[in-house]
């Protein structure tokens, strides 16, 4: 019995030393993965492997266990997390690993990117003294040269004036230049392994993409394996050379990038594919297409919405600001007019003044032929019944404390709409209207999905049967499957009850699948208006093309040669007004 | 994408949730306190068979034995019926202290969070005034002013806590106003009383009804405290505080200190256990 | 030294001097206005003793038959000149009687709130490095155990253990050396529960924070973590709070200094109290105010030095904010 067993075990070891002579042994590999916070079970049997020097991309939706698994892989999961299963890091098993014997690694082996810079580095100190913890972890022990070192990576990673951001702190950096600063922090003491959890999510579009390409050069230029956690399935399939598609914690689909995203398998992965508004730019053709009739039609006609040469300046500090700058553009009745453009752009004061909730210093606003200006707030409040509003954030837009009947009956009461009996009649419609049961009618938001509240504030906004509504970023806090959804109800509604939506936005592409014209601004002045189609496929301005630019399109850009590395060199967009220091 | 929540709740998180409502040993227990501290200030007799203010002079000054829970005085009254009994005293005039500061702090605060303006100024100075007097301070000028009572007492507590519970309630008021719903609710053709008694009030009093409790049991104590310097009823009362200032002349029998000290310090305990679980499952 | 800095602090200044003089004449109001006549109560009272003219003599020196409105004048202007008025009582000026017992109470606040920071400190940092299962649950318990408990109980149990059973002082000499510390003991500790509380909150908060798991993904170890990245932002509002409490260890060293007998401020509260002589109340009130106030404003001039996160703008202190265009929602609108 004895003999045979080892005579096994020798033939496991040569079996072993042929496969990895064939192929080397990933840097990363995971097994069997599970993370439980107390009883409740998030990740569930993950496994894949990560080559040296390739990349990675864990994609999934919220809920779906992918920041944890980063997190596990970082040991740094938060309090009650507990992670079973194997990670073999070189070769090595690290979940087991004393923490005493695990920390040399952090840093020096694996580094890790953050989602959101804002909150990822220590705000009452410097930004130096913060790099020099990262600089500690190289073999340079004198300090002057430990900082030129630092110098160095930050003007490797594309920033322009290292000392000053040696010498700021956290809140006077931008989001990108922050996100700048950490990328840098992690690669500088050479890791094998990057994290990257989200890097670009709490960016703007045209800086998420410079983000994006910074990343994948360094992976080139400096031979890191690259883990990639992202939502975005055309992001990552841009990035990565194999992808892992999650949901709920357990893994649906995984393996090389162009198999799973060219031709997936998995009814989720399908799915997922369908929903990402990049890769599908005539999802909604149908529903929108009598818009697009109404635009041909009505042309020359009077709008329902006529915006012209509008101007907000706001005392900022004892500064002017302009917020917006002589803007202007008209919607026809039936259609949806979008504003795109970036945070500080001027979109939301736009439609703050479109509401009447702020007046223009200079210009003019009317709505269905009704000027606002001079309005008091008894006359706004007919302007109202016909003009609603879709806040961006259906987590702070409904009061916790009411129910969902008596959020969606608030305008019917407060417009003294109907009987009683109507009113509750009203209610009902609305919520069949946006695909929510009766059964909800008594639940409270906290009892909600985002995608549910979102559907309820939508409801609110069309019990009043008003002509235009207003849509500020409706879908920017929902996940992708749910935005497919809401957008969805937003078009059959518009194609059934001719409604005019105003739709604000950053998402070009998400812009590209249901608009009929848009306006491009950029610093509180429209740089560029037009059809849709027209926009998109010719654009006419430098910022349009970059933003369009920005949008990813799933195609692999690791096949390329990768840009050299030439950080001054980056193209400079005007944007880059808020990525200076403050 | 930290602000998106998941679409269907998985039966883990529905277990969770139940469990979030299920209420934990600790605070059961705390429940279980105030209960019978209440039922001692509503029926006292039901308690006890002995006279809270009768004493039997040949049983003076025993120790806690199972006749005598906690033990008897210097003269010879049974110090547990007269803990008993000064419960009512003790705790209601703590509630009267809350009522009052809940009611015209909250009363200043909400005008003065909601209305703005000029109203919002001159209410701040008012509330930095009573502020900057320190609090026991307050409560005992006021007290002398209006007379050692422990009704008065309670008057006094309940005016050093109006300033804190306007500062509260006005930083809840602003709060919810800016909050994004109370807009949609103006958008919605919502009048400004309409918006401050149903979104405004409710959501703003959510915060204020943990630091209400939490302010109980604080009355609790400040109410001893003045009760322990004599600013209360007099003896034979028996209120809490007065009793442990009548037995710091006899440390030779701590029991006298020991035993109202505990019962006051498990009920104030309790009082912010329960405080802390509503702050908590809110 | 930035323009908006001096901007700031001239408005915080004028403020403190308005709240103050605002207090004294709160304090008057409430101590002469309100019921209680004090000329019948104290004056007339036999016990006393005072003859007619005494008495007479007393209400011309005290103003006390001109109008309200010229009384409140009159104390104002002599509160603003340092002139504190005469006892009712003991016909001393009252910032003579004050004067005597102040250094007693100053010794005794100054020693509780030292022990109050100690003791804070030491919890608040302990549950960053006692594990859980030897004892952070008890550190955590700390503060809202000594909330629950009466100052004057916690002065009676230390006078019981360690004056009566251990004998390491007497009441009879309450101005030695033990006797002092165990004074500032029972001060301290209710003042230091409130401290521990935000210190433990505020800990917590920052080790919840991305920052502190970024930090750690860099290599550094718990202890590190804890000095050059926890303790500046966690401690930091603890300043503001310190300033707070300053009331409270007024307030409480009036309690204390009744049960271990000493004689300061608080005993002559207490004396004053029951005799009713309202100018010497009305001084230590009011003087307790301009301590209060004179703390806070140091805190609050103090702390935008201390924390790079505070900006100073148009005369008023607070935290940038990420974009400062109107975001919708921001309901301007209820107030046009």
């Amino acid at each position: 019995m004895a003999s045979q067993d080892r005579l096994n075990t020798r033939l496991v070891s040569i079996k072993n030393a042929a496969a990895s002579a064939a192929q080397p042994a990933p840097l990363l590999s995971v097994k069997n993965l599970s993370v439980a916070y107390g009883a409740n079970r998030v990740v569930h049997d993950v496994g894949f492997e990560l080559g040296r020097g390739k990349s990675l991309a864990l994609i999934g939706e919220s809920g779906s266990g992918k920041s944890t698994i980063a997190r596990a892989v970082l040991r740094l999961l938060p309090g009650a997390g507990h992670a079973t299963g194997e990670v073999e890091f070189d070769g090595r098993e690290i979940l087991g690993l004393p923490e005493r014997q695990f920390r040399p690694l952090r840093g020096r082996a694996i580094g890790f990117v953050p989602q959101d810079p804002g909150n990822s580095l220590n705000p009452v100190r410097t930004i130096g003294v913060q790099a020099m913890e990262a600089a500690s972890l190289t073999d340079e022990t004198n300090a002057a040269l430990r900082k030129v070192l630092i110098l160095e990576t930050f003007a490797q990673v594309g920033l322009d004036n290292p000392q000053r951001v040696y010498d700021s702190y956290p809140h006077q950096l931008s989001g990108g230049m922050l996100q700048r600063v950490l990328i840098g922090l992690a690669v500088l003491p050479r890791p094998a392994l990057l994290v990257a959890d989200e890097p670009t999510s709490a960016l703007d579009v045209t800086i998420q993409k410079r983000i994006l390409d910074l990343l994948t050069r360094l992976q080139h230029d400096l031979d890191i394996s690259l883990l990639l956690i992202t939502h975005d399935l055309a992001i990552a399939a841009e990035r990565a050379d194999q992808l892992v598609v999650l949901k709920d914690g357990a893994v649906q689909e995984a393996g090389k990038t162009r198999t799973v995203f060219s031709s997936p398998n998995s009814a989720y992965a399908r799915k997922l594919h369908a929903d990402v508004p990049a890769l599908n730019p005539d999802r909604y053709a149908k529903l929108r297409d009598p818009g697009f009739r109404l635009l041909d039609r009505t042309s020359g006609t009077a709008s329902k919405i006529e915006v012209s040469a509008v101007t907000k300046t706001f005392a900022v500090d004892g500064k002017v600001l302009t917020a917006v700058d002589d803007v202007s553009f008209s919607v026809p009745a039936g259609t949806t007019h979008a504003l795109v453009g970036e945070s500080g752009s001027g979109k939301t004061t736009t439609i703050r003044l479109l509401l009447g909730l702020d007046e223009p210093d200079t210009g003019e606003i009317a709505i269905a032929g009704e000027n606002l200006a001079g309005r008091s707030q008894q006359q706004l409040r007919s302007v109202w019944r016909q003009l609603q509003l879709v806040y961006q954030n259906p987590f702070t837009s409904l009061d916790p404390t009411w129910t969902v009947e008596k959020l969606v009956r608030e305008p019917l009461d407060r417009f003294k709409v109907g009987t009683a009996a109507e009113r509750s009649e009203q209610v009902r419609e609305a919520l069949s209207n946006v695909g929510l049961g009766e059964h909800l009618l008594s639940r409270k938001p906290g009892a909600l999905s985002g995608g549910q509240r979102q559907r309820v504030a939508i409801a609110r906004a069309l019990v009043l049967k008003p002509d235009v509504i207003v849509l500020d970023e409706p879908t920017s806090a929902l996940d992708v499957s749910v935005q497919a959804d809401i957008v969805e109800v937003l078009l059959s509604l518009q194609a059934r009850l001719g409604l005019t939506y105003v739709f604000v936005s950053h998402d070009l592409a998400l812009v590209r699948q249901l608009a009929h014209t848009v306006s491009v601004m950029q610093r509180g002045r429209i740089v560029e208006h037009g059809r849709v189609s027209d926009i998109f496929d010719n654009p006419q301005h430098g910022y349009t093309a970059a933003l369009l630019d920005s949008i990813p399109s799933g195609i692999s850009t690791i096949s390329q040669t990768p840009p050299k590395a030439q950080p001054q060199a980056e193209p400079v967009i005007r944007t880059e007004r808020r990525e200076r220091i403050a | 994408m930290s602000l998106v929540s998941n679409t269907s709740l998985t039966s883990g998180q529905r277990r969770d949730r139940l469990a979030a409502f299920r209420v934990p040993v600790t605070v059961a227990l705390s429940f279980a306190v105030i209960a019978i501290v209440i039922a001692w200030s509503l029926a006292p007799q039901f308690f006890t068979t002995h006279s809270p203010v009768v004493g039997v002079p040949a049983d003076k000054l025993l120790g806690p034995s199972l006749s005598h829970w906690f033990g008897t005085d210097h003269l010879g009254r049974d110090l547990y019926t007269r803990v008993v009994y000064g419960t009512a005293s003790s705790v209601s005039s703590a509630l009267v202290a809350v009522v009052i500061g809940v009611l015209f702090g909250g009363l200043i605060g909400l005008l003065a969070g909601f209305l703005g303006g000029w109203v919002d100024v001159v209410f701040a100075r008012l509330v930095d005034v009573l502020l900057s007097i320190p609090k026991f301070l307050l409560a005992v000028i006021v007290v002398t002013a209006i007379g050692f009572e422990t009704i008065n007492a309670a008057i006094a507590t309940g005016v050093s806590a109006i300033a804190f519970f306007a500062r509260v309630t006005r930083s809840e008021v602003i709060k919810t106003r800016q909050a994004t719903f109370v807009e949609a609710s103006f958008l919605s053709g919502g009048s400004r009383w309409y918006i401050l008694t149903r979104h405004v009030l409710p959501n703003a009093s959510r915060s204020v009804l943990p630091l209400a409790v939490l302010q109980f049991g604080e009355s609790i104590l400040i109410i001893a405290s003045l009760a322990f310097l004599g600013y209360g009823d007099p003896p034979p009362a028996s209120d809490w505080g007065l009793l442990i200032s009548i037995g710091k002349d006899y440390l030779k029998w701590p029991w006298l200190v020991y035993a109202p000290a505990f019962v006051t310090i498990v009920t104030v305990l309790s009082v912010n256990r329960i405080s802390r679980w509503l702050r908590k499952t809110d | 030294m930035s323009n908006a800095y001096l901007t700031y602090a001239a408005k915080r200044l004028g403020q403190a001097v308005v709240v103050i003089l605002l207090a004294y004449v709160f304090t008057f109001v409430v101590v002469s206005i309100l019921p209680g006549d004090p000329i019948t109560s104290v004056l007339r009272n036999p016990q006393n003793g005072f003859s007619e003219e005494e008495i007479a003599e007393i209400i011309a020196a005290q103003g006390l038959d001109k109008p309200v409105l010229v009384q409140l004048w009159h104390a104002l202007s002599g509160f603003v000149t340092g002139d504190l008025g005469m006892s009712m009582r003991s016909n001393r000026p009252v910032s003579t009687l004050i004067a005597e017992v102040l250094p007693s109470t100053l010794i005794l606040a100054g020693a509780g709130l030292a022990v109050a920071l100690l003791l804070a400190m030491l919890v608040a940092y302990g549950t960053r490095f006692v594990p859980k299962k030897y004892g952070q649950g008890l550190l955590r318990g700390f503060p809202s155990l000594f909330l629950s408990v009466p100052n004057f109980v916690i002065g009676l149990v230390l006078i019981h253990l360690f004056g009566f059973q251990l004998g390491l002082f007497r009441v009879i000499n309450p101005d030695s050396f033990w006797a002092t510390l165990f004074a500032a003991v029972a001060l301290g500790i209710p003042v230091s529960s409130q401290i521990a509380e935000v210190l433990i909150a505020n800990l917590d908060k920052e080790a919840e924070q991305e920052y502190a798991a970024v930090a750690r993904s860099r290599g550094i170890g718990q202890l590190k973590l804890f000095v050059s990245h926890l303790l500046k932002p966690a401690s930091l509002p603890v300043v503001t709070v310190i300033a707070l409490t300053i009331g409270e260890l007024l307030g409480g060293s009036l309690i204390t200094e009744t049960v271990f007998g000493r004689t300061g401020v608080g005993s002559l509260v207490q004396r004053s109290v029951s005799t009713q002589d309202l100018p010497v109340l009305q001084a230590i009130v009011s003087l307790g105010a301009v301590v209060f106030v004179l703390v806070n404003l140091i805190a609050d001039l103090l702390y935008p030095l201390l924390d790079p996160r505070v900006k100073i703008l148009g005369g008023s202190k607070r935290r940038p904010t990420t974009s400062d265009e109107p975001s919708i929602g921001s309901a301007k609108a209820v107030n046009p």
